[in-house]
């Protein structure tokens, strides 16, 4: 019967629902216990005593080494440009490129430009780093 | 009969052996009697004919057949790639922490230029701030007052129920502030743009390091492929590290801009998670009561559909006893 199968997939979806709302329940009680480290850290410096967990610490030291984060996702794209799928789009842009380059070279000015092989390209690019990027960000 | 039939088709296959062999097979069956000259005009008249055709279906679809388009590609504007936002799937909700990251990007980022008017600091409370967190933050805008005993309108720090500020009084100063462009309001945006989410996550990450070769860009404007035209006012705002997030999360340009884009489908849509709590009430309900409407229906039909109707033909009954052939004759 179809509408067996219908509430199946309700219980199923349900049941996902269930397991996003845990996960995304973790990361804000992790917020509050790093945001009260810090005001704790800032107010009580001095007297700091009971330094209630090596949790905080390691987080404290995570966030010194993310001090200066780097996008991923030029770095995605570029990886992207490389694969078959891309590849031509790629070798377009580069051959216009150089034939642009050639023009000024020569007239002074550029008789054409490459901006639909670029969007060519980043479709291309941008498509197939879509879900890498996405997979890495939170 | 047949062995003659053939024996003739054979025979003109030979004879227009020369000529294009899709008009062969029509010369066997329209074969004539002066057979060497009918089959060579058949010919020239069958492929000049089919040229013609192919030819005037050809030129019309050459001359009206092709699609039109009134802009150029970079006037079109690079169409914006789909993402796997989480929050778009039908089961999933906004990411409240990242909906507390969007609006700290929007707030130390985005908001120096664009304004968010219609979002009043009481719809913060219990999104992703406490309500101590909004008032403190509404008491740092200063707002009017009505008018006091004498006609007077004073300034009071803001409350719950008043809007964020713009950034500008009017249009007119916000194009005067921004070279001529005016940076629009931000709250109904994601619903304002073709692409939605998809097309802002581009428009802030696809800033390319220079414009491609030959492109050419007006001075005060930026290339992005995405934006229509590709010469956007506002140049790229969004850098690594621009922002210490509370959470500690990485601030990179990627998870800047879908913080903020998050945010901004959540100011367009502050309904979104009740929308969709609310379309699985119905479906819930509903495929109860159609669950239900099909055993009823069922019970109520039970009587009528397994009654048997009959029918005894009396006249035959009659007769059956005398002829016993004529029931079954019938």
């Amino acid at each position: 019967m179809g509408w067996y199968d219908y509430l199946s997939d309700l219980g199923a979806a349900l049941t996902i629902q269930s397991v996003a709302a845990e996960q995304a329940a973790d990361p804000p009680a992790e917020d509050e216990s790093s945001s009260e480290g810090d005001e704790k850290d800032d107010s009580e410096e001095a007297e700091s005593g009971d330094g209630e967990d090596a949790a905080e610490e390691e987080e404290e030291e995570e966030e010194e080494e993310e001090e200066e984060p780097e996008d991923i996702k030029d770095k995605l794209e570029e990886e992207c440009m490389k694969t078959p799928a891309c590849a031509p789009a790629k070798h377009h842009y580069d051959e216009c490129a150089e034939r642009v380059q050639g023009q000024i070279d020569e007239n002074g000015k550029a008789d054409e430009d490459c901006v639909e092989e670029f969007f060519h390209l980043m479709h291309c690019a941008t498509q197939c780093a879509a879900p890498k990027l996405f997979r890495q960000l939170r | 009969m047949l062995a003659r039939s053939s024996l003739r088709a054979s025979r003109a296959l030979g004879a227009t052996k020369t000529s294009a062999t899709r008009t062969a097979t029509r010369n066997a069956s329209t074969q004539s009697s002066s057979e060497s000259a009918g089959s060579w005009k058949n010919a020239a008249l069958a492929s000049s004919s089919t040229a013609l055709a192919i030819g005037s279906v050809a030129w019309y679809y050459y001359q009206y057949g092709r699609p039109m388009h009134a802009m150029t590609p970079a006037e079109e504007g690079l169409h914006a790639t789909q993402y796997p936002w989480e929050h778009e799937k039908f089961t999933k909700t906004f990411d409240h922490a990242a909906l507390r990251r969007g609006f700290q990007v929007y707030r130390e980022v985005c908001a120096s230029c664009h304004s968010l008017s219609r979002i009043p600091y009481r719809s913060l409370v219990g999104n992703f701030m406490t309500v101590d967190e909004a008032k403190a933050l509404a008491e740092e805008n200063e707002y009017d007052t009505e008018p006091n005993d004498e006609g007077e309108i004073e300034k009071r720090p803001g409350k719950l129920s008043d809007y964020i500020p713009a950034p500008y009084k009017n249009d007119e100063a916000a194009r005067a502030a921004n070279n001529g462009a005016l940076p629009p309001d931000l709250s109904l945006m994601v619903k304002a743009r073709h692409g939605g989410c998809n097309y802002i996550f581009s428009l802030l990450t696809g800033y390319p390091d220079e414009p491609p070769a030959g492109a050419v860009v007006q001075s005060g404007l930026n290339f992005n492929p995405y934006f229509p035209g590709t010469g956007i006012a506002m140049a790229r705002v969004l850098y690594d590290g621009l922002v210490e997030y509370e959470d500690g999360t990485p601030a990179t340009t990627s998870q800047m801009a879908k913080d903020v884009v998050e945010f901004l489908n959540w100011s367009a849509e502050p309904e979104m998670d009740d929308r969709k709590r609310m379309g699985w009430k119905v479906i819930a309900v509903g495929s109860v009561l159609f669950a239900i409407s099909v055993w009823v229906k069922r019970y109520k039909w039970a009587n009528i559909k397994t009654r048997k109707m009959l029918y005894n033909n009396p006249y035959a009954q009659q007769n059956a006893t005398k002829h016993p052939g004529s029931v079954h004759r019938r």
